[in-house]
């Protein structure tokens, strides 16, 4: 039974297995129920217990202890698929989404794919035949030299070569990789070696391909990505784009749109340019083409995403398209039916990521009981959220928990509105990132929307300090709350058997060799 | 029972009052010596983690939960711990006296030797912890007394890696 909406559609479909997890698995099981169709998750042992799967209307257990064996492993989605009688596949971020033989894989068992040809994913998956697509199709790219440097014996004498014509600061770049991993700042020529074995194996670990290339390191510049949604029958547009510069070595920490960088004719400008970058592909679906925007207003091709983006949000905020509901009707080979000119701004919107990270001993990632979580709400408050109260956050996965997304009539007041929903977001029992987000967001440079993305990487965190707050008082409301029996009101798990090392109720065996990709 | 904050040495003990549902701080002693603490009355609010802090400064709303073995604080849009000990115990901060692992992880690289003297902010180690690779940088500069861990080794948080002497 197909839904009312896909009855034009040339291949349609009545189910959807979401091949993720967290909040990304909890947003798209949402929209596929939403449309009408069947929802089902997927889920490993951690994830017994997991928001995803209690949403879903059916979820099926992927065994193994590595992610390799279940959320990376193509064969096992894929027998999942089978066994639920899923017509579709959706990837999420991560995982398996830029995965081209995965892709290829999901099309070749007769699954509806929802995302771009597996030759796109490619194309676009390896940085240097991206550079060289776009190069040919007239999109602007950062000045550098291009080389790639195979994996395995030592490749030194080659590299600083190459270092050497690129200039320094530059950047080192596993061809592979993404989100900050495998890609590393090298100032000064000694630390060429050191940096290059670090970007080697955080890429090799994490994308199963050391492959590393070089590039001048922009100072200065914001980063800046433009929204695309392509269909089947060769309809292209863009939805303006997100300001994502502030960000931790290479992470983006908050993202918003529009981006108080970016004029009425640089918005066209780059709009043009992504279209282009995106068509020069045949891309199919929603993808996000990276750009970096210098100081002195020329923009260059950094990167395209092949998939859905984390900070999705803030483009349907603004333009009110529900990229996911998209994405459903393209897959199922339905026009777009959106025209370029149709699509506006709609005031301003600004995503914060919620991580469980300690931003005081250098953002280390931190594991708990989440025995208190209460998201804020209100007029133009949306959460997206993976987790829920009494949730382990462990070792297992990636310490993103939720996002925060406000949207409000113009900048200043989203601002407000954000720092209000940040200030009223509890979250007990596992150190967030949420003090430090507000104090980022209501640092001068980030309310003058001047932020570049060297900015938090470059600005002593002593900045973002919170509140002070008299010792006597804390000590004070702890007594009390001992005395007035607070202790006893939390009736999770017994704390003292959780293992110090995973963050598992009393289990001290699993590996550490988990990675989010 | 005594009260600590993170990353600070004092110790504090707390004399409290109760009348009707309400507790009231008469008395903080920092490390022994009574401070005068204007009032502080608390309440609950509901049967949940919410609280009612009334001080000279008004009457506000806080969340206390007690996790793990810590007492998590919401006050005002900011998170704070508080960890409850045994009166007389050991300091429950284990990262004294040497260079601990931030995190669980295992242990990638080893960049010194015992008997090695190493300048503030030199890279010592390299963990890799969950997805990302961490350095254990030197916090001041000195002799490298001792190192217990080696390349592959996996340690739990708060293992003591390195030792650094003057």
């Amino acid at each position: 039974m197909f839904p009312e909406w896909m009855k034009e559609a040339s291949t349609p479909f009545s189910s959807v297995l979401v091949a993720n997890r967290g909040e990304i698995a909890v947003r798209i099981i949402k929209a596929v129920q939403e449309a009408g169709l069947r929802a089902i998750a997927v889920y490993s042992d951690p994830d017994r217990n997991a928001l995803h799967l209690e949403i879903a209307d059916e979820a099926v257990y992927l065994p193994g202890d590595s992610l390799v064996e279940n959320y990376l492993s193509s064969e096992a989605i894929i027998q999942a698929a089978r066994t639920s009688g899923a017509q579709a596949i959706h990837p999420g971020y991560g995982f398996l989404s830029e995965r081209a033989d995965f892709a290829r894989a999901v099309v070749n068992a007769g699954i509806v794919w929802i995302g771009p040809s597996p030759e796109a994913i490619e194309t676009m998956g390896d940085k240097i035949s991206a550079r060289s697509r776009m190069i040919e199709s007239g999109v602007p790219v950062i000045p550098g030299d291009e080389i790639a440097i195979p994996e395995g014996s030592d490749h030194m004498g080659a590299l600083a070569s190459v270092a050497a014509r690129v200039g320094y600061p530059l950047l080192l770049k596993a061809s592979a990789g993404g989100g900050g991993k495998g890609m590393r700042v090298v100032r000064e020529p000694k630390m060429l070696r050191t940096e290059y074995e670090a970007a080697a194996r955080e890429a090799s670990a994490a994308f199963g391909d050391g492959t590393v290339y070089v590039e001048r390191l922009l100072t200065g510049a914001r980063h800046i990505e433009i929204q695309v949604l392509a269909d089947k029958h060769g309809n292209c547009i863009h939805l303006n784009e997100r300001d994502c510069s502030l960000q931790r070595r290479h992470q983006k920490v908050i993202e918003e749109a529009p981006s108080s960088a970016v004029s009425d004719d640089l918005r066209r400008s780059m709009g043009e340019s992504a279209v282009l970058a995106a068509m020069a592909v045949d891309y199919v679906g929603a993808g996000t083409v990276e750009l970096l925007l210098s100081p002195n207003g020329q923009y260059y091709f950094l990167e395209m995403n092949t998939r859905l983006q984390v900070e999705h949000p803030v483009t349907e905020m603004i333009t009110g398209i529900d990229l996911v509901q998209k994405q459903l009707e393209i897959a199922s080979g339905m026009q777009l039916g959106i025209s370029q000119d149709s699509i506006g701004i709609n005031g301003h919107s600004i995503e914060a990521r919620i991580y469980a990270e300690d931003a005081k001993s250098g953002f280390l990632p931190s594991i708990g009981n989440l025995g208190i979580w209460r998201p804020p709400t209100g007029p133009g408050i949306r959460v997206d959220s993976g987790v829920r109260e009494g949730d382990e956050v462990t070792v297992d996965f990636d310490p993103m928990l939720a996002k925060l997304i406000v949207h409000a009539p113009d900048r200043i007041s989203a601002i407000r509105r954000m720092d209000n929903a940040l200030s009223s977001f509890v979250a007990l029992g596992v150190t967030t990132n949420i003090g430090f987000l507000r104090n980022a967001l209501l640092h001068q440079s980030f309310k003058s929307g001047s932020i570049t993305t060297d900015f938090l990487d470059s600005t002593p965190i002593t900045e973002f300090d919170p509140e002070y707050s008299d010792p006597k008082t804390l000590v004070s409301i702890a007594a009390s709350a001992k005395r007035l029996g607070l202790d006893r009101s939390m009736n999770s798990v017994s704390y003292t058997d959780l293992d110090d090392h995973s963050g598992h109720p009393g289990d001290p065996f699993r590996t550490l060799s988990r990675r989010f990709p | 029972m005594e009260w600590e904050i993170p990353d600070s040495d004092e110790k504090f003990s707390v004399d409290l009052t109760e009348r009707e549902g309400m507790v009231t701080t008469t008395s903080v002693s920092i490390n022994g010596i009574i401070n005068d603490v204007s009032e502080i009355r608390i309440s609950k609010a509901g049967d949940d983690s919410r609280i009612i802090l009334e001080t000279d400064r008004g009457t506000r709303f806080a969340h206390v939960a007690k996790i793990g073995d810590k007492w998590w604080i919401h006050l005002e849009g900011e998170v704070y711990t508080v960890n409850e000990v045994e009166k007389g115990s050991k300091s429950s901060d284990r990262s004294a006296g040497g260079l601990s692992a931030p995190m669980p992880g295992t242990i990638l690289e080893v960049m010194v030797k015992e008997g090695q003297r190493v300048r503030e902010g030199q890279p010592l180690m390299t963990m890799e912890a969950m997805k990302m690779e961490h350095r254990i940088l030197a916090p001041k500069s000195g002799e490298v007394t001792s190192i217990n861990f080696n390349q592959g080794d996996r340690v739990d948080m708060g293992a003591t890696l390195v030792e650094l002497g003057d």
